[in-house]
């Protein structure tokens, strides 16, 4: 079952407006493609906010993943943009999100209200960086691996979008140890409800593994705004 | 009566008015989550409140869960205590589950905004009522025929059971 959030609407074919803040997919060179938001996002607000935090795992098990992510302008040369705002939010190993109730999966109808591991956000620094360390995520029937992103400057929400992981590593990380249970997802990329519409935007948004099963895997991408 | 199995629920609506110190990081925090997370539904700024970016975009009740998660830290630090319900004998009362929901907001109005938090405790046994009295024990004691610690909690409002399974009576 694809939880309806992450797919996308039915009436999206390719401008839906609520969807498409800073222009279509792709429609700027390099700019991160706008992508559901999904059911599942993130908060904030207050200065102390615990959820502003570099690792986001919460006692969560599951293969390491150190992001490093650079927001960069690309109606600027790709310069890099400070402080932006990021909200991360992915499943578990097993394919579930935190905070929400009734959630179909692998491991039957389960509710994490109350919880909030896997989700955080992070301001980008004088150099755009932005880093997270979180776990591969599992994934869940009828979308491929993908972990969500919410940028804002100044409070305005500026993209929505989704990672999106290469399958010849995911597939190693769904049979290994913590997360073989599950196997390999059979929802992939280029079939995906939000990745398999563009190659183009899927490239853009793919990130860049390193590592392995044992050691840990780090991931990087540049994410564009078209400021 | 049959002793039944049961959960209680009790709801807090916090708003402008609220007064507590927890109320008032609720209301502050949820305020500033709605804001900054109703855009994703609301892209065009068309719409002010709650009721209307609903009615746009039915997706629009995430915001339900999104705020929940991001007040989640303030509800964690009650300890799993339900804020003003006691015993009557002026202890506190355990929830298992708060239910958060965004009753009504404006992107234009604080005043405006109203939450619930709901909470629902743990499996109960209701020993019996007495006028206007509940009279409970932890856990499920429904079949136990022996002496049973108690506490007592008056029907109030806000207070609902929201669960009953009566003793199977065997014949």
């Amino acid at each position: 079952m694809v939880l309806e959030s992450c797919k996308k609407s039915s009436s999206d074919d390719g401008t839906s407006s609520s969807l498409k803040a800073s222009g279509s997919t792709s429609s700027v060179a390099g700019e991160a493609p706008t992508e559901e938001e999904g059911p599942f996002p993130y908060p904030g607000g207050e200065a102390t906010n615990p959820l502003q935090r570099i690792d986001v795992t919460d006692g969560q098990t599951g293969v390491p993943l150190a992001l490093t992510l650079t927001i960069i302008n690309v109606n600027n040369n790709k310069a890099v943009v400070p402080n932006v705002r990021v909200d991360m939010w992915q499943c578990n190993k097993d394919g579930y999100y935190s905070g929400y109730a009734n959630q179909p999966g692998a491991l039957g109808t389960q509710s994490y209200v109350g919880k909030t591991w896997l989700r955080g956000y992070q301001v980008s620094d004088a150099s755009g960086l932005i880093k997270f360390n979180t776990i591969y995520p599992g994934w869940y029937s009828g979308r491929a691996t993908h972990i969500h992103l919410e940028l804002f400057i100044n409070g305005v929400l500026k993209k929505t979008t989704q990672m999106a992981f290469t399958e010849s590593i995911s597939d190693v990380v769904h049979v290994s140890t913590l997360y073989s249970a599950h196997g390999i997802n059979t929802t992939r990329n280029a079939n995906d409800s939000v990745f398999g519409n563009s190659a183009v935007d899927l490239s853009i948004e793919t990130l860049n593994l390193a590592g392995s099963v044992s050691a840990g895997y780090t991931g990087t991408l540049n994410i564009g705004l078209a400021l | 009566m049959a002793k039944a199995l049961i959960k209680l629920a009790y709801r807090q609506v916090i708003d402008a008015l609220s007064t507590s110190d927890f109320e008032k990081k609720i209301f502050h925090t949820s305020y500033e989550e709605f804001l900054l997370k109703s855009q994703a539904y609301n892209m065009e700024g068309k719409f002010k409140t709650f009721d209307q970016i609903k009615a746009n975009d039915g997706r629009a009740n995430s915001l339900h869960y999104k705020l929940a998660i991001a007040v989640t830290h303030f509800i964690d630090a009650l300890g799993n205590q339900i804020p003003e319900l006691e015993d009557q004998l002026g202890n506190p009362v355990k929830f298992e589950v708060p239910e958060f929901k965004l009753l009504a907001s404006d992107l234009t109005n604080k005043m405006a905004h109203e939450i619930a938090i709901t909470y629902v405790t743990g499996e109960l046994t209701l020993v019996t009522i007495i006028n206007n009295y509940l009279v409970l024990a932890c856990g499920d004691q429904r079949e136990n025929s022996g002496p049973a610690n108690t506490f007592t909690i008056k029907i109030q409002p806000n207070l609902a059971i929201v669960q009953f399974e009566e003793a199977q009576i065997i014949v």
